[in-house]
C-alpha cells in the first residue's frame, strides 16, 4: 500500500526507507492510502487548493490533537478515519466512529489520516 | 448460624443508613445546550459556588470539569457524587462561527481546534460514568444526528440517563417535542439560568444516580 508524505505530498510505495526514517522534505507523518484511491488522490494532490503553509498547520493542529505523548521525530501512519480536517480550524467528526471506541484516527483530506497510536495502545494494554 | 444471622442484619442496617459514594455524573449534550450553566446552578444550590464559565458562543467548555464531593438532599435521601461537566458534542466545527460571533481568526482556529479535542476526551469519559444527564436546548430540534447518536450510545452500555430539556424559560421552548422524542426516559424541562424546575430536576436524579 502506498504512502503519502503530510508536509510535501510526495508519494511513497510501501516499505520505502523514507516511511521508517521520514521524508526527505523532514515530514514524519504519512497518509496510508487505499491502492484503488491511489490514482484519484494523485490527481486530488495536485488540484488541492491547501497551501504549504496550510498543510503544515494542519499537521501541528492534528498532533496537539493526539496529544503530547507522540513523539513528533518518529513517523506516524495513519488510517480509518473519525476526524476530519477539511482546513485548518474547520473539522468534520464521526461521532459513531467515535462513540465505537476505535482508535481514533484523523482524515485530513481525501485518502490522508492520521491514527492516535498513544490511545490504541491505551486500549491494547487495558484489554 | 447466628454469625449469619448478625451479618445479614449488619449488611441490611448498613445499606439502609449508607449513601452511595463516588457517583461519577456527567453532563453530556451538543454545544450551547446548557451543560455549564446547569452545572453551575448544581454548585451554586449545593456548594455556594460556581463551576466555570458561560459564553453565547458555542463550545465555551473545551475541557473536561469535574467538582467532586456534591452532596445533594431530597425528601430525606441523600448522594454524594462527583460532577463531571464535558466539552459540547458536534459533528461540525468551523471556525468561521466563531469569527461571525465576534472573534479574531487566530483565536477562533485555536477555539476550533481544542472544540473538536473537547469532543474527543468527552467521549473517551463516558465509560467512566455512572449516570449522565444529558442536556437539550428545548428551544432546538431534539431529532438531531448527535442527539441520536449520544442517546443510543448510552443506552447501549446501559448507563442510566436523565434528559433535561434546558431554557424552558424561553418562548420558543417545546418541552414535550423532546419528550416525545425519546418517550423511554425521564425529560424534565427547566431553566438551569433562572432555576425554574430544579427542585423535580433533583427529585429525578436519585432515580438515575440513588
Amino acid at each position: 500500500m502506498p504512502h503519502q508524505c503530510v508536509r510535501c505530498n510526495t508519494f511513497y510505495e510501501d516499505g520505502a526507507k523514507e516511511i521508517l526514517y521520514g521524508c526527505s522534505c523532514g515530514g514524519k507523518l504519512f497518509f496510508f492510502i487505499k491502492k484503488e484511491k491511489l490514482d484519484q488522490l494523485k490527481k486530488l494532490s495536485e488540484e488541492s487548493a491547501l497551501t504549504k503553509k496550510e498543510k503544515e498547520q494542519i499537521e501541528s493542529d492534528i498532533f496537539d490533537l493526539v496529544g503530547s505523548d507522540i513523539d513528533r521525530d518518529q513517523p506516524v501512519i495513519l488510517d480509518i478515519e473519525a476526524i476530519r480536517v477539511m482546513r485548518p480550524g474547520k473539522y468534520e467528526v464521526d461521532l459513531v466512529h467515535l462513540f465505537k471506541n476505535e482508535p481514533l484516527i484523523f482524515k485530513l483530506e481525501d485518502g490522508k489520516y492520521m491514527i492516535d497510536l498513544v490511545q490504541s495502545f491505551d486500549r491494547f494494554r487495558k484489554k | 448460624m447466628i454469625n449469619a444471622l448478625k451479618n445479614l442484619i449488619n449488611k441490611l442496617l448498613k445499606n439502609l443508613f449508607s449513601k452511595k459514594k463516588d457517583v461519577k455524573l456527567g453532563l453530556y449534550g451538543p454545544p450551547n445546550g446548557g451543560k455549564t450553566t446547569l452545572a453551575n446552578r448544581i454548585c451554586k444550590d449545593w456548594l455556594g459556588e460556581d463551576m466555570g464559565e458561560v459564553s453565547n458562543i458555542a463550545h465555551e467548555t473545551r475541557e473536561i470539569q469535574i467538582k467532586e464531593q456534591i452532596s445533594i438532599k431530597s425528601k430525606g435521601r441523600e448522594i454524594d457524587f462527583n460532577l463531571v461537566d464535558t466539552p459540547g458534542i458536534a459533528t461540525k466545527i468551523d471556525y468561521e462561527e466563531f469569527v461571525k460571533a465576534g472573534m479574531k481568526e487566530k483565536e477562533a482556529k485555536q477555539r476550533a481546534k481544542e472544540a473538536t479535542k473537547g469532543i474527543i476526551d468527552a467521549i473517551k469519559w463516558l465509560d467512566e460514568m455512572d449516570a449522565v444527564i444529558i442536556v437539550l436546548d428545548a428551544t432546538k430540534d431534539p431529532y438531531t444526528q448527535v442527539n441520536i447518536t449520544i442517546v443510543g450510545n448510552l443506552q447501549a452500555r446501559n448507563i442510566p440517563v436523565l434528559i433535561v430539556a434546558n431554557k424552558a424559560d424561553l418562548k420558543k421552548a417545546d418541552i414535550k417535542k423532546v419528550q416525545a422524542a425519546y418517550p423511554q426516559y425521564n425529560v424534565i424541562g427547566i431553566s438551569a439560568k433562572y432555576g425554574n424546575n430544579v427542585d423535580k430536576f433533583y427529585e429525578a436524579l436519585f432515580d438515575i444516580a440513588g
